[in-house]
């Protein structure tokens, strides 16, 4: 049983250890390893089309999840707060964008916005086009996760509220939006990851000059795999690695602390 | 806003609850004409079981639910359709509703700090009711590490220190211990007698309404039965609701009303009574004498059960075609046993009439 | 009546942008997509009047120069492709599942996240692993040479082989976390109370273990098999024109060989097999109530 885990785990890791090793490969062929060198991150850092792919995905990743957070929370709010109203269309529509295959997600979208732009020439795929892509696939897992810290919460708190002369507008600003601050935190996060791992829906948006990092892999491996790609695959599996170690550490600060109060 | 005096002691106010109505669907009323008023500085309760009503009409009182129909007035002020935070009345809830995302000095200072009172001012508040409701060694606690009885405090802490008009209170204390729920009454009790402040409270338990209330009005079905104090409430219950609620064991249907003697399934007992439905013998005021001895109203009886309790003993009595209970007080005297003749010696006061 | 009014403003205006922002960047490009199938071509490739069901016929394999079976063998590949993965996927999650869930609680999480983690990362990327690994000349390549799996010189990819693992690398995270949930709640009493009455392990794993966990793994199979018939990225580069799937044919239409009804058509099917999954879906978590709180 133990070593069906590590077989496991060889073969979910392997791959991503492969990619991180020739990455730091001096030869240029996967087929062996020529000793360690910086080279290809030196020239990552010269290559102006990559440092614009990297500037276009950070663009798109912020500024859609900021608009998904802000208009996410309303709607996970909005469910939570008339839940009694049974709005079972709302949860279909909800749901929708998240089981959608991606590929139909980004052809309906292509489809859509070539035809406005033909034919009312607003909607040029671009940057733009991709937020407004990426931000319907994020505002979905923003209102589900905002709506599920809302409903562990005690109903009469937003009473007691009201109780204790808070106007409708100092409850927002008073209590929803602190009681809600981690969970908002946690949806951008999570909205910004959806946009940066996104490839096929953003292959599909995207205009000439908005490349975003996953679709510059995409067209420097259909040319052929090079320690290049390695490099610059590496420095995202580095960037995860971090984030999931952090999630570790706090999962482990908390569990710790949570025993520490109890006994 | 109320003005608080110098010494802290200020006006309370009334209430005056005028034909209230409220239905939550067609087949659910839960106020059905209510009409009560509670006077000035007064701890009033509203006793009754769940689903009774009390709840909602505390909640309209609070704003929190608008009437279908009716009135309130607080201080001679009529509230139709003021929202809850322009209202000044506070609640105590019964899950106590803390701001997990506040710490304790936080919780009771929300009130004020919605008020926009001085952060100084609301300081020295905050540590003057925590001393008040002992909860000045948690201030800066956060509300999970909070036992349930200290944070019934902090939730009483957060709606005092407004000073409201009223205050609500909704079964607060239904989710504590036995030993630490009857200690909060009496504290609360002394506190409610000392601010002088009108407070509505609301419980299923008739025991903790006695013990609190200056006055109490007993829900059924959406309707007022009974207004008044506990004593009254509890000696003369005017319908057989109130009478079976306070606890009360030994009722019966009158079956005969004759000018000087009432018959009912124990017996006749001879007196000029008042006109009513049912007949109700209070079973701590009845005694029992060994053997059989004629008199005036007495009862001759079998025990069939006795139930020692320790300060009082309950007997469990066949009389007539009727079953009664009698709790006698230890006072040092034999204990009768089961299969024993006794008579039940039913003094006047023993008596009361139901006339609903 | 007046406040029901006022209510029903409120909730417009609170989930009035969300909910018209997928209305309109999702639901109607999902219509336009889908009329479009109704559509005929245009000798561009675009859609045109009049209504035809053309393109559906196109998809079954009539073409032109008569019927020839590309697009069908396309379809079959799919399921077979996404049903081969799906299987695997059971095989390996099952153990590994049960595994993290008698592991100790501090342990558990830990052991989920390294199960996660990997999906953290970009598909592409993760495709990218696996190019590396399969390379003609690789340790990987060559045992496979040196065993008569595939030619010397070759490299284990583009084959079906790849797909089918570089799908199964995918999507395993979906299968192991709610079959690791439902052995989380196995009630462990039953399985003592069979191994008590006599039961051989066997038996009791089929008679109280498997009846179980039964909803975590339907609603595991779903979620690989769903999205694992509709895959792109891994058949377009894992894979080669023998190993493409529907999803890349359905993007071909709308690239260099523009038949854009022929691609809806494609679209509309992928779409139909996705909500077919979410009603098995929901049927299984109604079974397990405790089921549809995690997943909803």
């Amino acid at each position: 049983m133990r070593l069906f885990w590590y077989a496991t785990m060889l073969f979910l890791y392997a791959p991503l250890a492969v990619v991180v090793l020739f990455s730091f490969n001096a030869a240029n062929s996967p087929a062996r390893f020529a000793g360690f060198s910086l080279r290809w991150y030196d020239r990552l850092m010269t290559n102006d089309a990559l440092l614009l792919a990297f500037k276009n995905s950070l663009i798109l990743g912020v500024s859609s999840s900021l608009i998904a957070v802000v208009f996410g929370a309303m709607l996970g709010y909005g469910m939570y707060r008339f839940r009694h109203w049974h709005l079972h269309w709302l949860v279909w529509l909800i749901y929708l964008p998240i089981v959608m295959p991606d590929v139909v997600y980004g052809i309906s979208e292509m489809t859509f916005f070539v035809a406005m732009h033909r034919n009312f020439g607003i909607f040029e795929p671009g940057l733009s086009t991709m937020i407004l892509a990426h931000v319907s696939f994020q505002i979905p897992f923003v209102a589900l996760l905002v709506h599920s810290r809302l409903l562990v919460l005690d109903p009469l708190l937003f009473e007691a509220c009201a109780d204790l002369y808070a106007s409708p507008l100092k409850r927002l600003r008073y209590f929803l939006i602190p009681v809600l601050w981690p969970a908002l935190l946690a949806s951008f996060l999570l909205a910004f990851t959806l946009s940066i791992d996104d490839f096929v829906i953003s292959f599909f948006t995207a205009g000439p000059s908005s490349t975003t990092l996953p679709i510059y892999i995409w067209s420097a491996v259909r040319k052929g795999i090079t320690p290049e790609v390695n490099a610059v695959a590496a420095l995202i599996i580095a960037a995860v690695g971090i984030a999931g170690l952090a999630a570790l550490v706090y999962h482990h600060v908390k569990f710790r602390f949570s025993h520490s109060v109890k006994t | 806003m109320p003005q608080p005096t110098a010494n802290g002691a200020r006006q309370a106010s009334s209430i005056s609850i005028r034909s209230l109505h409220k239905a939550f669907s067609s087949k659910m009323t839960a106020l059905d004409g209510v009409d009560l008023d509670v006077q000035p500085g007064e701890f009033f309760t509203l006793l009754g079981p769940s689903g009774c009503g009390k709840t909602t009409l505390l909640r309209i009182i609070a704003g929190l639910e608008q009437p279908d129909r009716g009135s309130i007035s607080i201080g001679g002020r009529l509230l139709d359709g003021v929202p809850p935070h322009q209202r000044s009345v506070n609640t105590v809830f019964q899950s106590y509703a803390l701001f997990p995302n506040r710490n304790v000095r936080d919780n009771i200072g929300f009130g004020l700090q919605m008020q926009r009172v001085k952060r100084q001012i609301i300081q020295q508040r905050v540590q003057a009711m925590a001393e008040i409701t002992k909860v000045d060694d948690l201030l800066d606690r956060n509300p999970e590490q909070l036992s349930g009885g200290q944070k019934q405090r902090v939730a009483l802490a957060r709606a005092l220190i407004n000073e409201p008009d009223v205050l609500l209170l909704d079964e607060p204390l239904s989710a504590l211990d036995a030993g630490l729920r009857g200690q909060l009454q009496v504290e609360l009790q002394r506190l409610q007698r000392r601010l002088g402040m009108t407070f509505v409270f609301v419980t299923h338990d008739q025991q903790e309404a006695m013990v609190m209330s200056h006055r109490m009005a007993v829900l059924h079905e959406g309707q007022v039965q009974q207004v008044g104090t506990p004593q009254v409430i509890y000696e003369q219950p005017k319908t057989l609701f109130v009478a079976r609620f306070m606890g009360h064991q030994n009722i019966f249907a009158i079956q005969q009303r004759n000018e000087d003697e009432i018959v009912a399934d124990f017996g006749v007992l001879k007196g000029r009574f008042a006109a009513g439905s049912h007949i109700l013998l209070r079973e701590e005021a009845l005694s029992l004498k060994a053997g059989v001895v004629e008199g005036h109203n007495r009862l001759t009886a079998r025990v069939e059960e006795c139930l020692y309790r320790g300060g009082s003993t309950e007997y469990r009595v066949l009389c007539g075609n009727a079953r009664l209970t009698v709790r006698s007080h230890n006072l040092g005297q034999a204990l009768f046993a089961s299969g024993q003749d006794v008579t039940i010696d039913v003094a006047p006061e023993a008596v009361a009439i139901l006339p609903g | 009546m007046q406040q029901i009014a006022k209510q029903t403003g409120q909730l417009v205006a609170i989930i009035g942008p969300g909910v018209l922002w997928i209305i309109v960047f999702l639901v109607l490009p999902s219509l336009y997509l889908i009329s479009i199938a109704f559509l005929s071509n245009d000798p561009y490739g675009l859609p045109q009047l009049p209504l035809s069901l053309h393109a559906f016929r196109e998809l079954a394999g009539f073409g032109l120069l008569g019927w020839s079976p590309g697009n069908l063998y396309t379809l079959g590949r799919s399921l077979w492709q996404a049903t081969f993965a799906t299987i695997l996927v059971i095989l390996i999650s099952y153990p590994i599942a049960y595994y993290i869930a008698t592991r100790p609680v501090h342990l558990r999480p830990l052991m989920l996240v390294l199960i996660v983690v990997p999906s953290w990362t970009n598909q592409v990327i993760r495709a990218v692993g696996w190019m590396n690994l399969f390379s003609p000349g690789t340790p990987l390549a060559n045992l496979s040479a040196m065993l008569g799996f595939t030619e010397p010189q070759m490299g284990l990819f583009p084959s079906q082989f790849a797909v089918v693992v570089g799908m199964v690398y995918n999507f395993l995270p979906f299968m192991v976390l709610p079959l690791y949930a439902a052995f989380e709640r196995l009630d462990h009493a039953q399985v003592e109370a069979a191994r008590d009455l006599f039961a051989t392990p066997m038996r009791a794993f089929v008679h109280a273990v498997l009846p179980q966990t039964l909803p975590g793994l339907l609603a595991g199979t779903v979620l690989v098999a769903v999205p694992a018939f509709g895959m792109f990225v891994v058949p377009e580069l894992l894979g080669g024109g023998r190993s493409s799937m529907i999803g890349n044919l359905v993007a071909r239409q709308f690239a260099d060989g523009a038949n854009w009804p022929l691609g809806a058509a494609g679209a509309l099917l992928m779409i139909l097999a996705t909500l077919l999954g979410l009603y098995i879906l929901r049927r299984a978590a109604r079974r397990l109530s405790s089921e549809r709180e995690m997943l909803l």
